[in-house]
């Protein structure tokens, strides 16, 4: 009898699959003269990025001499990031990619590295950062901490080796290259120094940036922050019961008065920290992945990288002050 | 905005197999090859009951990364693959010296491997790796939509194509010979231990055999497309054949049916939908395997639901194993 059951919901349920695909074949047909999408005028170059942080030097830089798409938008983890069957028709179609690199990406870097074509089509935009600029965890040479774009004075590097690439594929437009690229630049090195007299407002003593992941090593050194995560680089080691018990501890120990979330990490463990330890969640910092283009805040859109250096230092200057 | 994506002919069943055949193409082709080689491996697997071993060796690689990390220092994928087939091959041996020993069943004895092994992992992440991101996710498994941008291998003046591709035919290739060659032995063993004995097939070893190969299959499907589509193409073709067909050799047959339908079917849902192309096609596979539930003509559900409904109630019909 229960057999019998599960099999009358099965034929319904086999019965309406069918009719919606019916419906949709048929709904198809009417469309079928659509238009393939437009091959990409000549003289613009097309550019995939991976992730929004290039993306915007990319749109800078490039000015309306290239179109840049992302592949990983806002609030994408890159762990969980999967690449789409678009995302594939993109990175073919694409002129130029240009990716984060030192292994932000994973496994996709080895088959970028590879990318067929006359000339070498996808570039880690980090590769330019001079080595001794970036960290390496204790131990692992070689390995190096890809959250290059906390610091803001060496993230500008990548503004450098996106001027060069983009020279090389449009040796024309050299001059108007070289020009964005210096203003970019100047305009990261007013945004270095601006963090810099930001951060000044708070005491040394305050300075403790409690998050969820590894994201802002480079943010703790460049800006003179002790950097506690609660959960290590790698995403499988999720934070155990003793190393909350120490965090609360040591927010206690050193009256830190707020800790963050990320906006591409799971809030729970966070939340729950604040509450044992007592102290307020100070708001949602941008780790791995910027905000929604287009959407404001104060005077900058969150969906640039000079909005999300801005949101993240007012967000931890506010809640530390 | 659209919660679901429209459906446009063109786009979905024109552009893979014109525009974008030289991408497409090579995504069914290795869809299909991953299907066909994990279908035929599987189906042992499922007459043995150990159809979640694959699940099974993708947590438990994890320990034979970290090690393999430790020792190499790399994250290369020459290291993380032969780390990862190390630990899958001690995954299959303990599963079955645990069976053997403790007097538990396969999928307890499953069970308790694989949540130790990945234990171990993320405690060996914990003590000696926490700096470096080391998940399966991020160094081993690849990405179906991936593999037709890597650079195509050469041989003698001929281009074969992606080096993923290339290794998956050869691995697929050598799967059905192996199938063919020990057909008697791998049939007999998997149905009738003592029957085996008194033939004079040493059970243990065609056992071994089958682990060593099925350790090998899914450590380069893993390499290539991923986990998701391996574990589930292990088991839902031959779940799907045992369902149409009583005889071992139709059901063989089936096996490849069903492989290279869903990787088809499964290519247009993830070209329609604009997700990941592997988990489109276990969707396909699992579709069909819902098709062959409710129509099969021998004791399908629909001819059950109609023998019970239409003709006067007849005792439930004997359900063939």
């Amino acid at each position: 009898m229960m057999e019998n059951e599960a099999g009358q919901g099965a034929v319904r349920f086999g019965r309406r699959e069918f009719l919606l695909m019916t419906a949709a074949v048929l709904a198809g047909c009417d469309r079928s003269g659509a238009p393939a999408s437009a091959p990409a005028a000549t003289g613009v170059i097309t550019v995939v990025a991976t992730v929004g942080m290039v993306a915007d030097l990319a749109k800078r830089i490039g000015g309306d001499a290239v179109a840049v798409e992302t592949l990983m938008g806002p609030g994408v983890d890159p762990h969980l990031y999967k690449v789409t069957a678009d995302d594939l028709v993109r990175l073919q179609r694409a002129e130029l990619v240009l990716y984060s690199g030192l292994h932000l990406e994973g496994k996709m870097q080895d088959v970028l590295a590879s990318l067929g074509g006359t000339v070498k089509r996808a570039h880690a935009v980090t590769d330019t950062v001079p080595r001794e600029k970036l960290l390496r965890p204790e131990g692992f040479e070689g390995q190096f901490d890809p959250h290059v774009w906390f610091d803001v004075e060496s993230w500008s590097f990548c503004a450098r080796s996106i001027v060069t690439i983009l020279s090389n594929l449009r040796p024309s437009e050299k001059a108007a290259f070289e020009q964005r690229g210096a203003a970019v630049q100047k305009s990261l090195r007013e945004l270095h120094e601006w963090v810099k007299t930001k951060v000044a407002e708070i005491p040394e003593a305050r300075r403790i940036l409690v998050t969820s992941h590894d994201a802002f090593n480079y943010f703790g050194r460049t800006y003179g922050f002790r950097v506690i995560a609660l959960q290590g680089i790698s995403t499988v080691t999720e934070a155990g019961l003793a190393d909350m018990a120490k965090l609360v501890d040591y927010i206690r120990d050193q009256h830190v008065r707020s800790i963050f979330v990320e906006s591409s990490v799971p809030h729970t463990t966070i939340e729950r920290i604040s509450r044992d330890a007592g102290v307020t969640v100070g708001g949602e910092l941008f780790s791995d992945a910027m905000g929604v283009l287009g959407r404001r805040e104060r005077d900058y859109d969150l969906g640039t990288y000079d909005g999300m250096i801005r949101h993240n230092v007012h967000t931890i200057i506010e809640a530390l002050r | 905005m659209n919660l679901f994506p429209t459906f446009d002919w063109h786009h979905v069943f024109v552009q893979p197999w014109t525009r974008d055949f030289g991408l497409f193409g090579w995504i069914m082709l290795m869809g299909f090859l991953v299907s066909l080689a994990c279908g035929l491996v599987g189906k042992f697997l499922i007459l043995r009951r150990m159809s979640l071993v694959g699940d099974a060796i993708s947590h438990s690689v994890l320990p034979g990364l970290v090690i393999a990390f430790l020792i190499a220092r790399t994250r290369s994928s020459g290291a993380m693959f032969v780390g990862a087939l190390a630990a899958a091959l001690l995954t299959t041996w303990l599963i079955d010296w645990i069976h053997r020993r403790a007097r538990i069943k396969q999928d307890a004895a499953i069970g308790v491997v694989f949540s130790s092994l990945f234990a171990l992992g993320v405690v060996l992440i914990s003590l000696f790796a926490d700096r470096v991101d080391l998940d399966q996710d991020c160094v081993l498994n690849g990405e179906l939509a991936l593999v037709p941008l890597m650079a195509p291998v050469k041989l003698a003046g001929w281009t074969l194509g992606p080096p993923a591709v290339v290794r998956m035919a050869v691995v697929a290739l050598i799967t059905v010979a192996m199938v063919v060659c020990f057909y008697k032995e791998l049939l007999v063993t998997s149905f009738d231990g003592i029957l085996a004995s008194s033939l004079g097939i040493p059970s243990i070893w065609v056992h071994h055999g089958l682990m060593l190969w099925l350790s090998i299959v899914v450590v380069s499907a893993f390499e290539a497309v991923g986990a998701i589509l391996v574990i589930a193409m292990l088991i839902l073709p031959g779940a799907t054949a045992s369902l149409l067909a009583q005889r071992l050799p139709t059901r063989l047959g089936l096996n490849v049916v069903h492989s290279l339908l869903s990787s088809v079917i499964g290519l247009h849902l993830g070209v329609w939908w604009d997700c990941s192309i592997g988990a489109a096609m276990v969707v396909a596979g699992a579709g069909l395997f819902c098709l062959a539930w409710v129509f099969n003509p021998t004791n399908g559900l629909l001819w059950r639901w109609r023998r019970n409904v239409l003709e006067e109630p007849a005792p439930e019909p004997e359900v063939g194993s």
